[in-house]
């Protein structure tokens, strides 16, 4: 495994540094927030959602909706209906006023409402999202049928329709025993929320171990182009050289996905609060283990990329060489949807068994929680048998092809030095 | 004192390409050893085991009494493959370089400071590597390669790519290095400067060592019993006189002449007979081949 040596931090400290101030890292990491900024301002002109953010765009507008009783069942309004709903006796006197603004829309109810006939709505042509809400809104809804069911049925009942129209069912989590994984509303809640912000983590931390793989693959590429590697191997070991690297440029990768995570809860306050919230509920028994399959993901892709960047004559031949690494990696997210609907179907737990795929795939698995415990013992002894073999390994290959200038190892040059060492 | 480097034997292939077979020499503490040989000789392997870049496949290597690897805070190598870290700042260079010899900052940072001023670079301490001309560059890699001080220097062409006035300023650095007790071993293709600054040399040749030794020796060892006196006296026929020929002039006019004695017959009694006949002699010295020529008749085979 690695040694952590002195130099090895000085080479992790001049890594990050380095990289840090460089001017592409800085425009990537800007370049994410800035385009949710962007994002977030577009969604509250054009998406709709935020009540308050149109009351204000709005303000002046009247959400009031015109009501013309033809079947006698709205003869008078109650206190809270009057502040939304206005009586008309005739649609001209509607119209007008609809036309002059001081009315979102109007509905007329048919002299038929209570026999199937259906109640007709009005907006002017401009009357944009104001009309809409108004007209769309679950409150003239209840209104209409408050009226219809008023004489027909009693009080309770009534009630009991109005919360069904209302109120979200709040399902019940069974565990595999059949009994509930949460007590009530709140926690439903958390564990729905726990779930996201799980499955937000375990692509934070794909995303982060890609970022810092990306780094150490150019890095180790461009000192290899600039000549400067064998200066720095007189004075270093190969392996404090690449533990170096991959530390540096990990730490590296982390402020990155830091800056996005910190500007995404910033940007979106209300839903960083949330996040805050559902981050007490998550299971900290998954944060354990996906951090686990973090640390184990990065060491072993960083590994392999650095040693890709060094096979490499040239930037272009690395990547293309760090391509197949790459790929194994993305299969997980590829299954991504089958993975959803059941987290332990057959190929899943294949991919969760092999060590190139099984980081991610236990990644994306273990937010869905009830994850057979094989699968987690298999996938982390996997890993934790392979990725001191691949650090073993990739510190030979790494140490050999770092000074092969203008000429790619061969296969046969790659299995020789592994043999040798 | 023990010799600073002892090699015993040295073997690497590549493949199936022998690079180094059965090198063995010694260079001794406070030298200057010229370490010379064709294009693929062998030489950057054989500099890259002492390093402990690479694992020979048979032999041994002593360097300051260690193994390979060990000491490295004591040794100084600017490889012939040399490049730097092109968007850094060149005073942040050498402080990295020296740090990873294990400088503390502040040390790596003096040392630095000084070094740029020894290489003439002090005023571009603040530059970027990539604004540097290329014989700026060699000289920031010198600096970086003896920033920790290091008792054996070893440098791999040194002089490439060098105008004369840094030739020159590179070569008065070397010299400074081994008149402060440092070990140093030079490889290079520039004959003329390995002659004025080695004592002794090692010249590899399709991975094996075909000369070694004091350049001095070497140089008399390709000219036994040859003498060089002027002005011409026309000594041919003599007895004692092999073969005399007159050394030539740019212009055509002799300036002198090349003798070479017959087996048996030392330069002094030679000079005894020509002083007692009263020869009008100006110059009578012991003839030496340039090493330039050595090295091609050795290189070439016709030694």
């Amino acid at each position: 495994m690695f040694g952590m040596t002195r130099k090895t931090w000085t080479i992790a400290r001049h890594e990050y540094l380095v990289n840090v101030k460089r001017g592409g890292f800085i425009f990537a990491t800007l370049l994410i927030p800035a385009l949710g900024l962007i994002g977030v301002i577009i969604a509250a002109f054009f998406g709709g959602q935020t009540v308050s953010f149109l009351d204000e765009q709005f303000s002046g507008a009247t959400q009031d909706v015109g009501v013309i009783d033809r079947s006698g069942l709205f003869a008078t309004l109650s206190a809270d209906d009057a502040t939304s709903f206005v009586l008309y006796t005739d649609e001209a006197t509607a119209q007008a006023a609809l036309l002059d603004g001081r009315l979102a829309g109007y509905i007329i109810v048919p002299s038929d409402f209570a026999t199937g006939g259906a109640p007709r709505a009005f907006v002017r042509g401009e009357g944009g999202l104001s009309s809409t809400i108004a007209l769309e809104s679950g409150r003239l809804k209840r209104f209409l049928i408050r009226g219809l069911l008023t004489t027909q049925v009693d009080p309770v009942r009534l009630d009991q329709v109005e919360r069904l129209l209302q109120d979200d069912l709040n399902p019940v989590a069974l565990d595999s025993n059949g009994k509930p994984t949460t007590a009530d509303a709140d926690a439903i809640f958390s564990a729905g929320a726990g779930f996201i912000i799980s499955f937000a983590v375990a692509l934070l931390l794909f995303i982060s171990i890609f970022t810092s793989a990306g780094y150490l693959l150019r890095s180790v590429g461009e000192e290899k182009e600039n000549r400067v590697m064998e200066v720095v191997l007189s004075s270093v070991t190969a392996a404090d050289l690449l533990a170096g690297k991959v530390i540096g440029l990990g730490a590296l990768g982390l402020t990155q996905v830091g800056v996005w995570l910190l500007s995404g809860v910033l940007i979106t306050g209300g839903l960083g609060a949330l996040a805050a919230a559902a981050t007490a509920a998550l299971n900290p028994g998954i944060l354990a283990l996906a951090l686990a399959y973090f640390i184990l993901g990065y060491l072993m892709f960083g590994t392999l990329m650095a040693t890709a960047g060094s096979l490499g004559t040239s930037m272009r031949e690395s990547q293309q060489i760090a391509g197949i690494f790459s790929f194994m990696a993305a299969i997980p997210w590829m299954i991504n949807g089958l993975v959803f609907a059941n987290p332990n179907f057959i190929v899943a737990r294949v991919l969760s068994w092999f060590p190139l795929t099984a980081p991610m795939m236990m990644m994306i698995r273990l937010p869905h929680g009830d994850i057979p415990v094989e699968d987690i013992v298999i996938s982390l002894v996997g890993l934790v048998i392979t990725v001191p073999v691949v650090v073993w390994g990739g510190a030979k290959i790494f140490r050999t092809s770092l000074l092969m200038y203008g000429k790619r190892m061969s296969v046969k040059e790659i299995w020789t030095t592994l043999r040798a060492a | 004192m023990p010799a600073a480097l002892v090699i015993n034997h040295l073997t690497k292939s590549f493949a199936n390409v022998a690079a180094v077979q059965d090198v063995s020499f010694e260079v001794e503490r406070g030298a200057i050893f010229g370490l010379l040989g064709p294009n693929g000789a062998g030489k950057t392997t054989t500099i890259r085991m002492i390093m402990d870049i690479l694992k020979p496949d048979s032999g041994q290597i002593q360097i300051l009494d260690h193994a390979p690897g060990l000491g490295r805070e004591k040794i100084g190598y600017l490889p012939e493959e040399r490049g730097l870290y092109r968007g850094l700042r060149v005073l942040d260079t050498l402080v990295y370089f020296g740090e990873l010899k294990g400088l503390t900052t502040a040390r790596a940072r003096a040392r630095a400071l000084d070094l740029l001023k020894r290489v003439e670079l002090d005023d571009r301490a603040r530059a970027k590597v990539q604004e540097l001309s290329r014989g700026m560059q060699q000289k920031l890699q010198l600096a970086a390669t003896i920033i920790h001080q290091p008792d054996l220097v070893i440098l791999d062409e040194p002089f490439q790519g060098l105008d004369p006035v840094n030739v020159d300023l590179i070569r008065r650095l070397i010299r400074e290095l081994r008149d402060e007790g440092k070990t140093i071993i030079l490889s290079a293709h520039e004959m003329h400067l390995v002659e004025t600054l080695c004592e002794r040399i090692a010249l590899i040749n399709r991975g094996r060592i075909v000369l070694n030794g004091d350049l001095a020796a070497i140089k008399r060892q390709f000219s036994p019993n040859a003498l060089e006196v002027a002005p011409l006296i026309g000594v041919g026929g003599r007895p004692g006189v092999a073969k005399a020929e007159p050394v030539l002039n740019g212009d055509g006019r002799p300036r002198g002449e090349r003798i070479t004695l017959e087996a048996g017959v030392t330069p002094q009694v030679f000079l005894k007979q020509l002083v007692d006949e009263g020869a009008p002699l100006e110059r009578f010295e012991i003839a030496s081949v340039p090493l330039d020529e050595i090295f091609v008749r050795v290189v070439t085979g016709k030694a």
